[in-house]
């Protein structure tokens, strides 16, 4: 996020995309309610009905896939109306006459014909998120788990470019980030381009600085990310180790993973549970879980926090950290041989610029937010206030793209995919903790009522779903949040593999795949293969 | 729920689940978690947990934990190994490979839901180990 979680009760007008925020971030979505009791406005744009769209004072009910387009006509109808911050737009980026030329076209109507949206709440939605003072925006993956996930964060840069909504309290392009930890694995260099505190690794004073601390040249060249390394197993890739991650469940097209993961000659996977992934592993390591170990999390706006242990593992299972380093040990590299976590967490520091002002002795207190980029900075809650780090901020001249697969006669309807309240991810925890599946014991596919007559599904009756590259069977829920020619399922459930059904296609840019996109059929069937089988 | 009897204990921490990085106290008893605390003094919660963060510890103490390393015996059956022979195993085979495919062809995928030194380590393993940028975390999926 580029201003901080207490921001989020300031703005004068929110702008939410892509984010289904009561379910996946709840307790950051109470913070936007602070913010509409004050009495700011909201605009939702969403294709599913859902909570945060029900607390919209506007609601933009989009075709899935249709941002780009969405996020175009409002910034033609921003600069139409004169809304344009224009000291900021000359003091601060580069750009803004190109980008005037370039959504010339695009017009609320063009929009229309694409989101599905009528012109006049386009032009409402730009008109009040341009007049306001503090707009902020947020979103999750619903932006980014698309072909065009990177136009999608652009063309809502282009929006807080435009109107000056950056670097000041309230503002913002703020994503929310999904896991505990997922900034932290970033900011520790655990990607194919970066080093530790995103250094580029294709620098040469980087590749010389890390030699220096590592002891070993590393590669010039970028790596590949692992949906790259995903299809080159067999062919090219060899061996994996994987820390904690379903992939089986988690990624798109479950055949082509598991096929992926059983091509190669040596899988190691860590993990506290034996998951579906764990089970193709040659040898599987038993890991603490997050109450038996002692490290930081670094949330999604930028905080380094502390976990502590607070109870001991079960039997013999011990830190990821340690059993990292016991593999490094065993080939034998150097370097890797730490009996406690906090030379780890240091050397981290010492090695990357945005924690330079840390050691984990700093960080015990939680304040921290980075950059912190020297000994007695206080870290940086709100990002870009004097100033981008590039200089200055660059409009992007992104164009609308259609998803990778559209629907058709033979997959009439679309599939979009994502989060519910009482599951995370793939059930591995939220499945054993006993009150809280309860709760949500079992998927459903959610329906329009008249996608559920033209198919003949009924609520509560079983439908087969099919895409291009497998088949679910999956109960149905009749329900008004999910708009007509479009239905939800989560991925979470083992037992209903969405993410057989998902894989279409993947930003050429990231390789996030588009799981928020996949047309399918779906008919009625009399109960689910499954359950019959059983 | 005294939490400063003789027989409890509380831990502050960080919630497991999603980015938001809401601060807790987890309350333990005789080495398991008998209840979750929000924190009122926690940046990112202010005292507000959600259902996730609240209730859905149980999985730390359930029965399906792994509680000791896995190996592939000769029938393609995962079984039970001490730490030294599965260690040795997990690097053989990255040594094997490594002489058979080149360096290029080990890959190293770290966590979203471990702590930043596990990613680290992930990604030192790979880069010292073979002097490559293969590693990736879980993000794109």
């Amino acid at each position: 996020m580029s201003n901080p979680l207490v921001d989020m009760e300031k703005p004068d007008v929110i702008f939410c995309i892509g984010t289904n925020m009561t379910e996946a971030h709840p307790v950051a979505a109470t913070r936007l309610k602070k913010a509409l009791a004050r009495g700011a406005k909201m605009i939702v744009a969403d294709p599913r009905r859902i909570r945060l769209a029900e607390m919209a004072d506007l609601y933009l009910p989009i075709r899935v896939g249709s941002d780009t387009a969405l996020l175009l006509g409002m910034a033609h109808v921003i600069v139409r109306e004169g809304l344009a911050d224009s000291e900021f737009i000359a003091t601060r980026t580069e750009g803004y006459d190109e980008l005037v030329d370039h959504l010339q076209e695009k017009t609320p109507q063009w929009a229309e014909s694409i989101t599905g949206v009528p012109a006049a709440k386009i032009e409402e939605a730009a008109i009040l998120y341009g007049s306001s003072d503090k707009g902020a925006i947020y979103y999750t993956l619903g932006i980014t788990e698309h072909i065009c996930g990177v136009e999608n964060v652009q063309s809502l840069c282009n929006l807080a470019l435009l109107t000056g909504n950056f670097g000041r309290e309230g503002t913002g392009v703020n994503p929310m980030r999904g896991q505990n930890n997922i900034q932290g694995a970033g900011d520790s260099g655990a990607l194919p381009n970066n080093y530790a505190g995103f250094q580029p690794v294709d620098d040469a004073a980087n590749q010389a600085k890390f030699e220096k601390a590592y002891g070993r040249r590393v590669d010039l060249e970028k790596g590949i990310t692992k949906v790259t390394a995903l299809d080159q197993c067999g062919d090219g890739i060899f061996a994996m180790i994987i820390d904690g991650e379903n992939t089986v469940v988690s990624d798109p097209d479950q055949e082509h993973c598991i096929h992926a993961l059983k091509s190669l000659e040596h899988l190691v996977v860590i993990d506290i549970f034996l998951t579906e992934t764990a089970e193709l592993a040659d040898v599987v390591l038993p890991a603490t879980s997050w109450a038996e170990t002692d490290g930081n999390f670094v949330n999604t706006e930028r905080r380094i926090q502390r976990v502590r242990k607070a109870v001991d593992p079960p039997g013999e299972a011990r830190p990821d950290w340690w059993i990292i380093g016991q593999i490094a040990k065993r080939i034998g590299m150097s370097g890797l041989d730490y009996d406690s976590p906090v030379p780890i967490f240091n050397e981290l520091c010492e090695l990357s610029p945005i924690y330079q002002g840390i050691d984990w002795d700093l960080a015990e207190g939680g304040q921290y937010q980075w950059p912190i980029p020297y000994r007695g900075h206080p870290g940086t809650p709100r990002l870009h206030e004097d100033g981008f780090i590039n200089g200055r901020g660059k409009f992007s001249f992104t164009d609308y793209r259609d998803p990778a697969e559209t629907i058709d006669e033979d997959y009439p309807l679309w599939l979009t995919t994502g989060r519910r309240l009482e599951s995370y991810h793939t059930r591995t925890q939220t499945g054993r903790s006993e009150g809280i599946n309860d709760l949500l014991p079992e998927e459903t596919l959610e329906v329009h009522p008249s996608d559920a007559a033209r198919f003949g599904l009924h609520d509560g009756g079983w439908a087969r779903m099919s895409s291009r590259r497998g088949a679910v069977d999956v109960r149905v829920e009749t329900t008004r949040r999910s708009p007509q020619g479009t239905v939800f399922a989560s991925f979470s459930f083992a037992e209903v593999p969405i993410n057989v059904l998902t894989g279409s296609g993947y930003d050429p840019i990231t390789h996030t795949a588009e799981l928020k996109v996949c047309p399918v059929h779906v008919e009625p069937i009399a109960e689910s293969a499954q359950l019959a089988a059983d | 729920m005294n939490a400063s009897t003789s027989d409890t204990k509380t831990t502050r921490t960080i919630c497991g689940y999603c980015g938001v990085g809401c601060s807790l106290d987890l309350v333990t008893r005789d080495n398991r978690i008998v209840a979750v605390q929000p924190a009122f003094d926690g940046p990112a919660n202010q005292g507000a947990l959600c259902v996730k963060g609240q209730f859905a510890y149980d999985y730390v103490h359930h029965p399906d934990r792994l509680t000791h390393p896995l190996v592939r015996n000769e029938e393609g059956q995962l079984q039970p190994a001490s730490w030294d022979e599965a260690l040795q195993r997990a690097a053989q085979g990255f040594i094997d490979v490594e002489q058979k495919h080149g360096r290029h062809a080990v890959y190293g995928v770290a966590s979203g839901r471990t702590p930043s030194e596990a990613n680290y380590m992930m990604q030192k393993f790979i880069r010292v180990g073979f002097g490559t940028n293969y590693i990736d975390n879980c993000s794109r999926a």
